[in-house]
């Protein structure tokens, strides 16, 4: 038998690898049935038809999707980055300083996460026809503009709840001590502040981007007809049944993601051993 | 499936250039105005998903030189919501019958100056006549028509269920029963069962049909967002409230599939081409509407969607097996007794609502 | 030369303005004008007058809404509580992987999640439906349970009766748990992350119980992740009207989904806005509630 684990060592406890092993069937067991019926000889995903690319070669010469994808990925990106920032902003707007008004600056930092996707999605409709209308013929990729402002405003909350909720751990006699050897705001913000913060932009950040990527609503009501998103895509052809060929595209952007992420940690990691070696 | 016509001609240069584009999440798409034509060589088309040929959109721009844009809508609500605070650019919809109706009213549509759709002529005539949704057609043309009946698994049924009854009243099939979600089309298909019009727009009767369908809740397994066909074709239910197209597509999967337009009538619709007012390019939206109604073009999306075409010209270069086709082509004496419907004003539709929302929470 | 007073004064504006004056242009100015319309009537299909009727807030607090909006409540907080339960022991797991591990686990949290949510929940339903795969899975079983007993002698099993998954209010459920993990997952994570693990060390060695020290320590530390977990995870799974459309019964109809067909289907844009803002009105009444009990607890943050 192996040796008993350390005290902290909750990851070698069977109980725990046992509920890890079944919260990630529950996440994956579904998107294995996908990616297997994105390879289903059939327009549709309910019976099991025989094995085929075909969907593969589709999706490859689907342009529009394609373009779609790209319209998803850089709104996603840019709305993630702009909420970032802000939502931080708001984090350690309400957690450092008592003003005047706080409790309905508060409220209002907190309204989009209870407002009702299709009636912001509505409001954003009106307010970019009739108020400030977005001109859809900019080149790309100005013309996204309209629905990159849109995601800031419903992905910000998100940043700021979580940034907030890790602003409350922080003892702030250690930015107090930072500003009595002799820093000023600024550098007590991004030496001291800033790194505690770390993990909440990580985790905000993460979860503005799933927001945006996935967001079909509010996408929808601000799109033009050169703005088409994935989601927007896909949901005009879904809603009446699933086709492989979306599966197909769904696999490649899992694929795709997976290629990334491990591009971008093994630079981390040799960043790292660098830094220490 | 649909194909996607950014690019028309669609080189493996451009499938890498989308590919990289995607990679890197930088489109090349601009905007290309010409100055020196009247109108640019681009239409912005709204459509369904699947709803277009095969080759259709490349065959337009070979014959005009006009690229197609097509972006994709899923539902009439969807459509008519998007339109109503003003048009983002789209030249020509595809709304269904009930919706002409209130965009016309809205006052949405631009009329079609029918002197430049010359293929007119190859559009069957009763659609140019009977079409109470839009009189004279000065603002829409038939693309497609279609009527809901009831889709069902052969193996499964005792007698072919031709009536509204074994969906609506009876506990026969008592769990493996799917009905529409829409308002519009459960209730007033509920009408036609009770014996009335389904433009009798009065409260005692929707009231009645509320009963009905409370009652009936039991044996429901559910209310389905129009994707019915899956939920025969998958085996979760076995009777099924559905568009004669869509279960005529998957009766080419499933032999033991069949479709039944019920004895006492029902909702027929018609999917239609109109050009939204603030359309950035009305003619090569006419041009467009035109090249639809060429005998050629009409087989092509046939083929391909198989739902009933209203393009006579289209239909007589089809195969015996579409021509008589029982699905496609429900018997005239059961389509006699179906109906258009018309729209029944904000304050009906209110109540509907309100209907559906009891009978829901019910 | 700028004194201290200056600097912080411009450290406060440099931190309020962005975000103020972000909300106040891109997003209640157009919620404004949606909020205007609650008080409006329908003059046609496409235009609202704004004449100051309260007759949409009249409609909306109907016993028929308010039931709606109960049962949307119920079954929102079963999902965030479940989350809060399966995501709890998922985010101490990421806590307490090794640097090199971390990230993987988030990763795989999250990959699931930049699938489209339509698509996901097409996935499920292939799982749960009556011809799925959890149906097979158990119908093997049951055929292999009833073989080995026969095999010992005993009277096989009947034939397998696939469970019903699909089409009720479990499957709702169920679906939105799916939807909703990483909403709990990364908040608890962020906060929870980097704490002090000699805490724990020292609670075990006074001799507290793995499950004490659960519950004594590291959920007093985790308290402000796990209530903003419960915002993140309760608000968007009380807005969500897909998964109950494509997964619910015949009686799974929530309150977004009701909301959804007066933008839609029934066009009463005035309605709609006023059962939106019903749900909103309630948050304020709940952040102004919080505001007014900490009142009396020593202020937090200094002045300007």
């Amino acid at each position: 038998m192996a040796e008993r684990p350390a005290p902290l060592e909750y990851n070698r406890r069977w109980q725990i690898q046992a509920w890890l092993f079944a919260v990630f069937f529950f996440l994956y067991a579904p998107l294995v049935a996908l990616i297997a019926f994105s390879f289903n000889d059939s327009k549709r995903t309910t019976v099991w038809r025989g094995f085929t690319l075909k969907y593969y070669e589709k999706l490859f010469n689907n342009e529009s999707l394609l373009l779609a994808f790209a319209n998803s990925l850089t709104i996603a990106l840019v709305a993630t980055l702009i909420s970032l920032v802000i939502g931080a902003l708001a984090a350690v707007l309400l957690w450092r300083y008592r003003f005047p008004g706080k409790t309905a600056v508060e409220g209002a930092f907190t309204l989009p996460l209870v407002v009702p996707e299709i009636c912001m999605g509505v409001a954003m409709l009106l307010f970019f026809t009739r108020v400030i209308p977005w001109p859809n013929y900019l080149i790309w990729p100005l013309n996204l503009g309209s629905i990159i402002i849109a995601h800031v405003s419903f992905c910000f909350p998100f940043v700021a709840l979580v940034v907030g909720a890790r602003l409350a751990s922080f003892n702030k006699e250690q930015e107090e001590a930072a500003r009595d050897l002799g820093a000023n705001d600024w550098q007590a913000f991004r030496d001291v502040l800033l790194p505690h913060m770390r993990p909440a932009l990580i985790a905000g950040g993460l979860l503005a981007f799933t927001l945006s990527l996935d967001d079909f609503v509010i996408t929808f009501f601000t799109s033009g007809p050169d703005t088409v998103t994935f989601p927007v895509k896909v949901y005009s052809m879904l809603r009446f049944s699933v086709t492989p060929e979306v599966n197909a595209a769904s696999t490649m952007l899992i694929l795709l993601t997976i290629v990334l992420m491990v591009i971008m940690m093994v630079m981390q990691s040799r960043a790292q051993r660098k830094a220490k070696g | 499936m649909t194909r996607h016509p950014k690019s028309l001609r669609t080189s493996r240069r451009s499938i890498l250039k989308g590919l990289g584009a995607a990679a890197i999440g930088i489109s090349l798409t601009s905007r290309r105005r010409s100055a020196w034509a009247a109108e640019e060589p681009k239409l912005n088309f709204y459509n369904w998903d699947t709803y277009i040929g095969e080759t259709t959109l490349e065959d337009f721009a070979e014959a005009s030189g006009i690229d197609v844009n097509m972006s994709l809508f899923a539902t009439n609500d969807e459509l008519f919501a998007k339109l109503r605070a003003g048009n983002p650019g789209y030249d020509v919809i595809v709304p269904g019958s009930e919706f002409v109706e209130r965009m016309i009213q809205a006052n949405l549509l631009s009329p079609l100056d029918h002197a430049k759709i010359p293929n007119i002529k190859n559009i069957s005539p009763e659609f140019m006549t009977n079409a109470p949704f839009d009189p004279g057609r000065k603002y829409s043309l038939p693309y497609t028509w279609l009527v809901i009946g009831i889709g069902y698994r052969k193996s499964k049924v005792k007698e072919v269920p031709n009536s509204w009854k074994w969906l609506f009243n009876s506990d026969a099939y008592k769990g493996r029963i799917a009905v529409m979600s829409d308002a519009s089309e459960l209730f007033r298909n509920c009408f036609k069962y009770l014996g009335h019009s389904l433009n009798d727009a009065s409260p005692e009767l929707l009231k009645q049909a509320e009963e009905m369908l409370i009652k009936q809740k039991p044996n429901i397994k559910s209310f389905h967002e129009d994707n019915g066909q899956d939920l025969l074709l998958s085996g979760e239910v076995d009777v099924v409230m559905e568009y004669n197209g869509d279960i005529a597509q998957i009766m080419v999967e499933d032999e033991d599939i069949d479709f039944v337009v019920p004895q006492e009538g029902a909702m027929r619709q018609q999917d239609t081409l109109a050009i939204p007012k603030g359309a950035p390019h009305p003619e090569n939206a006419l041009k467009f509407i035109n090249f639809i109604f060429e005998p050629e073009t009409g087989k092509g999306i046939t083929e391909t969607i198989l739902y009933p075409s209203p393009n006579a010209a289209a239909v007589a270069l089809m195969p015996e097996s579409y021509r008589n086709n029982p699905v496609i082509f429900p018997p005239a004496d059961v389509m006699a007794k179906c109906e258009y419907p018309n729209y029944l004003g904000p304050e009906f539709s209110r109540l509907l609502d309100e209907a559906m929302t009891r009978l829901r929470a019910a | 030369m700028a004194t201290r007073t200056q600097e912080r004064r411009f450290a406060f504006l440099a931190t309020a303005l962005p975000p103020i004056v972000w909300v106040v242009v891109f997003f209640l100015a157009p919620l404004a004008i949606v909020w205007a319309y609650s008080f409006g009537q329908n003059v046609s299909l496409t235009e609202v007058d704004v004449s100051g009727t309260f007759a949409n807030y009249v409609r909306a607090l109907e016993p028929l809404y308010l039931g709606i909006f109960a049962k949307s409540i119920f079954v929102a907080g079963i999902t965030t509580l479940l989350c809060l339960i399966i995501g709890f022991p998922v985010a101490l797991a990421i806590v307490f992987a090794s640097e090199r591990w971390r990230p993987w686990m988030l990763l795989l949290i999250m990959l699931p999640f930049w699938t489209n949510l339509l698509i996901r929940t097409y996935a499920l339903m292939s799982v749960l439906r009556t011809e799925g795969y959890a149906n097979f899975t158990l119908e093997w079983l049951w055929n292999q349970a009833s073989w080995l007993m026969t095999l010992v002698g005993l009277q096989p099993l009947g034939e397998f009766t696939p469970l019903q998954l699909l089409y009720n209010n479990f499957a709702v459920v169920v679906g939105l748990v799916y939807v909703h993990l990483p909403f709990m997952v990364l908040p608890l994570y962020a906060a929870l992350d980097r704490l002090d693990k000699s805490l724990i060390e020292a609670s075990l060695d006074l001799g507290a119980g793995h499950l004490r020290t659960l519950f004594s320590i590291v959920v007093p530390l985790a308290m402000p992740g796990i209530i903003s977990g419960i915002i993140i995870t309760f608000v968007p799974a009380l807005g969500a009207y897909l998964t109950p459309d494509l997964l619910g019964g015949p009686d799974s109809q929530m309150i977004a989904n009701v909301i959804e067909r007066q933008f839609k289907r029934a066009n009463d844009w005035p309605f709609g806005a006023a059962l939106s803002f019903l749900l909103m009105y309630a948050t304020f009444a709940a952040i102004a509630l919080r505001a007014y009990f900490s009142r009396g607890r020593p202020a937090e943050g200094h002045g300007i």
